[in-house]
């Protein structure tokens, strides 16, 4: 995780808009929700928290929201900190996780609410309409919403919650309760309608394929802490734990030690070999450590020198996802012919596209 | 109806025909008889002479009038204490909120007559209000409008009623999703228009039902007025209760009952239509 200590610009070069430091939220005597965590989120960017459920995302997205005091540390917005500023003094808006449409207003209604509230909002019917077509609900307006679908209230909230203008619009896992072809066309209009309205985004989920799909930087949360803040690819190929590289999905984890450390380069000995693979540069000698190898980074070759037997073979449309198995570990990894189950094949690992990671 | 499941309905439409219909019916009848007060006997006939009794004077409906008030003043009350308890309780954790419904339901397990003589002893002149007020040199004489006014019979009123609407609000607000009110935060509203706009239309139900029990309780009280009210506690039901009694006037006390009856059905009606249009009061559309 790189830290960069001023908060001017973040490691991309864009603007910061919203600046964690030192942000602790502990309940009575519990061990803190939220362990100290220091992030930025740049400006027109989509930044992702993601981590199981528990490790604190909702907390961290309910003291920026206002709903939450944090018990120590600041948040600091557009140079501002934000302090004990309540909900509706924060250029902050939510969609939440159950959308929290008001049941009594119209489609309309719900989102003329923040417009209603303003002095010198313009033509509220206007900025409605635009803010329902943005969201593809135009000629929703006069719907209840218990008329509608749960992928319409969805767009709703969005449109509700980004016709007030907000500086940042938080999202609460807005996407969970949908099913799974919604869940992905509603992924893209997000992203499509966060760069056309250039308002900085920070979503949370526990969802790896959204966090990918949507992100410009993902923070990986668990336990209260951020594990790690980088882009999509940076989080996939170098995880900076063993649980980032686990969390994420697909990896397979062979543990050992560091035996040698050279620029750009970690040789790492497990119990099926010694690799050598670009590393975490913190690793130092002897260090417990995992190789983190991706479903691309086992090849099936006839020079290889691991022999593995195969477990499973399932098709997935490009290809074969393989499951095997060497020396008591196992080894996921894509395949474009199957391999008999029950057979034993060669196999080679690609150093470049594996990773050494941290152990814990 | 055909279906046998209704025959379960029977008992209780005997009780209703037999318990509420059939004595209205009666009453009505005897409010047009007249009475041979020299014989001490009901004289049956058609006379309006109880109607013009009842309707021509200014007592009697200035007395119902009270009632009717003392209700709305009771249900207003109770809404405007109860709504900050509800709320907050909503926050306690699960079992804190057993505890609490007991707490709640305080003023119900003392009889009424104990509780009038409990208030008695706080608003009186030696009570603990005048001497809280005396103590801090606020006042130099005891102040002595408190007790025996409508004033001391309404506060005893909404400490009585409490409860009812309290819980009718909770039940209501337990329902209501918590995400709601933060949304409206979150879109600009400070708690208060967060309240009008979102908490109190979307717990119209209950506050109506709240408000229609606290109406009918205080509206139809006897003893609080007549304890605590003083010169003020005259109520249409202390009549009713006289004419049937002492004066021996069943006419006149059956025809001030029944127009007692029609005065707080109206005002109930009325009060449930109001409360249950607050939702739709905000509307945006230019």
């Amino acid at each position: 995780m790189s830290l960069d200590t001023s908060p001017r610009a973040t490691a991309g070069g864009a603007p910061i808009l919203l600046s964690a430091r030192g942000l602790v939220k502990r309940y009575g005597a519990h061990p803190p929700v939220v362990a100290g965590v220091d992030f930025d989120v740049a400006e027109r960017a989509f930044t992702t928290l993601l981590g199981p459920s528990g490790c604190g995302k909702t907390t961290i997205l309910r003291m920026i929201g206002g709903f939450e005091r944090p018990s120590a540390g600041t948040l600091t917005l557009d140079g501002v900190v934000l302090g004990d500023r309540p909900p509706e003094r924060r250029p902050v808006n939510t969609v939440f996780q159950s959308y929290a449409l008001f049941p009594h207003l119209s489609v309309h209604d719900n989102v003329a609410f923040s417009l209603t509230l303003r002095q010198g909002a313009g033509d509220i019917a206007a900025k409605v309409r635009r803010a329902l077509d943005a969201v593809h609900m135009a000629g929703f307006g006069d719907r209840f919403p218990a008329q509608l679908s749960g992928g319409q209230q969805q767009r709703v909230a969005v449109a509700r919650a980004m016709v007030a203008e907000p500086r940042l619009l938080l999202l609460d896992e807005p996407l969970s309760a949908l099913d799974r072809t919604m869940r992905a066309h509603l992924q893209t209009e997000l992203k499509d309608l966060q760069r056309r309205l250039g308002i900085a985004f920070v979503y949370v989920t526990h969802d790896q394929e959204e966090a990918f799909g949507l992100s410009d930087t993902i923070l990986v949360m668990n336990g209260g802490r951020i594990l790690q803040a980088d882009t999509p690819e940076t989080v996939y190929r170098r995880p900076a734990s063993s649980f980032v590289a686990g969390f994420i999905g697909g990896a397979t984890l062979v543990p050992g030690h560091v035996v040698g450390v050279a620029p750009d380069r970690t040789t790492i000995g497990t119990a099926l070999g010694t690799f050598v693979a670009p590393g975490l540069p913190a690793l130092g000698e002897g260090m417990p450590a995992s190789l983190v190898l991706r479903p691309d980074s086992i090849v099936l070759r006839d020079d290889g020198d691991l022999r593995a037997a195969v477990r499973h073979v399932t098709f997935i449309g490009q290809g074969y996802a393989v499951e095997a198995e060497a020396q008591g570990q196992a080894l996921r990894f894509a395949s474009a012919e199957s391999p008999r189950v029950g057979s034993t094949v060669p196999l080679a690992i690609v150093g470049d596209r594996a990773y050494v990671t941290a152990a814990a | 109806m055909t279906g046998g499941r209704s025959l379960f309905a029977m008992p209780l439409v005997v009780v209703l025909l037999g318990g509420a219909i059939l004595p209205l019916v009666i009453l009505a009848v005897i409010s047009f008889w007249s009475v041979d007060f020299d014989a001490f006997e009901l004289v049956p006939g058609f006379g309006l002479a109880s109607w013009r009794e009842v309707l021509g004077s200014s007592t009697y409906p200035t007395l119902i009038g009270k009632s009717v008030l003392t209700g709305f003043a009771t249900a207003g009350l109770t809404a405007l204490a109860g709504y900050p308890v509800a709320l907050s309780l909503l926050r306690l954790p699960k079992r804190w909120k057993s505890v609490a419904l007991v707490v709640l339901m305080t003023p119900l397990y003392t009889g009424e007559i104990v509780r009038i003589y409990a208030w008695r002893l706080v608003l009186g002149t030696d009570g603990l209000v005048n001497g809280l007020l005396m103590g801090l040199h606020l006042v130099q004489a005891p102040l002595k409008f408190i007790l025996f006014s409508p004033v001391a019979t309404v506060l005893a009123l909404v400490y009585d009623e409490l409860p009812f609407m309290t819980l009718a609000l909770w039940i209501a607000a337990e329902r209501l999703d918590g995400r709601l009110a933060e949304a409206a935060r979150d879109l600009g509203a400070r708690p208060l228009t967060a309240f009008l706009r979102v908490t109190l239309p979307l717990t119209r139900t209950g506050l109506c039902a709240g408000a229609l029990a606290v109406f009918a309780l205080s509206a139809g009280d006897l003893q609080t007025p007549n304890f605590l009210g003083g010169p003020s506690g005259a109520t249409a039901l202390a009549s009713i209760d006289n004419l049937f009694g002492t004066a021996f006037d069943w006419p006149t006390a059956s025809a001030l009952a029944l127009a007692l009856l029609f005065a707080l059905t109206v005002s109930a009606a009325l009060l449930a239509m109001a409360i249950l249009r607050l939702g739709g009061a905000v509307r945006v559309r230019p």
